[in-house]
């Protein structure tokens, strides 16, 4: 790892800031502002919640067992991911590339769940502007929150996959697989404080 | 460019999966028992701090990085998350009086 050096130049090019390539700092500067974004959007959900008298039980509207499940297989794609970017750094690239698919089968399972939750919900009467259970805000905010967030896990998947066919290709480098780890990672991570926030709490 | 010495191996990963798998079942099974909501929700809380704190450290490999970078990251968020909220607590106080609660 670089160590912070007195630079004899300033004009020379210096040191990296954070001792990581540029590439990874602006992914961290995105992940940053995206985490913003989900801050904030689960940040009016709680307002809208506490300004509310009544609100559903997510027990009685959801199948949580279903959610638990969802959550077990984001997890789950996120060890995968790991061992993809493990071994795109020791240099196995039939590993990167079935780590990478079993990935992406995780994030698809997710989805196609995701669409069931929907689904369901849809067909017993949510709306984004009202629902059967009471106040509005409640099927508004669910399906803003996890709209945004299965949207994520969607290009989520399309950078797997072009990455999987990239590496097969032979041309990416191990930043390119720990750079979109990195952004899968985060999807799990705002999948925590959905589920926290919006399905137990 | 990194080092491979620098690199845990696998077992780190699937130790955090475990632990975040059980984080999650605990977290489930603690909503349905009957405990007064302010614990129920500390707990939930706490599980979910330190399920993101798993996440951000191994996976995304923060542990691991410069000191520097994760300030830079948590730092970010938390300063603006508390500037909105303190911003936005006026007119959201305004805002409940408003519609009578």
């Amino acid at each position: 790892m670089a160590e912070a050096q007195s630079i004899k130049n300033p004009w020379g090019g210096g040191v990296s800031p954070f001792a990581v390539s540029w590439q990874k700092l602006m992914m961290w500067t995105f992940i940053v502002s995206d985490a913003l974004l989900f801050g904030s959007m689960l940040s009016v959900y709680g307002f809208a919640r506490l300004a509310q008298s009544a609100w559903p039980n997510q027990a009685e509207v959801f199948h949580l067992s279903l959610i638990g499940f969802m959550t077990f297989v984001l997890i789950t794609s996120s060890a995968t991911m790991a061992t993809a970017v493990s071994a795109s750094h020791q240099g196995k690239r039939s590993r990167v590339i079935g780590a990478l698919v079993l990935t992406i089968v995780g994030g698809c399972t997710f989805l196609g769940l995701q669409v069931y939750e929907w689904a369901t919900f849809i067909g017993e009467g949510a709306r984004l502007h009202s629902n059967p259970w009471g106040a509005p805000a409640f099927s508004a905010s669910f399906f803003a929150i996890t709209g945004f967030h299965g949207t994520h896990v969607l290009t989520g998947v399309i950078i797997l996959v072009i990455t999987a066919i990239r590496t097969a290709t032979g041309r990416v480098s191990e930043q390119g697989v720990e750079l979109a780890g990195l952004y899968w990672h985060f999807v799990d991570l705002v999948w925590v404080f959905i589920f926290t926030l919006f399905y137990l709490i | 460019m990194l080092e491979t010495q620098q690199l845990p191996s696998l077992r780190i990963y699937w130790m955090a999966w475990g632990l975040l798998l059980a984080l999650t079942m605990g977290m489930l099974v603690t909503s349905f028992i009957s405990i007064p909501t302010a614990v129920l929700v500390g707990l939930l809380l706490v599980g979910m701090m330190v399920k993101a704190s798993v996440i951000c450290a191994y996976f995304m490999h923060l542990r691991f990085e410069q000191r520097s970078l994760v300030i830079m990251v948590v730092l970010s968020i938390v300063l603006t998350l508390i500037v909105l909220f303190w911003l936005i607590s006026y007119d959201a106080k305004r805002a409940l009086e408003l519609s009578g609660m």
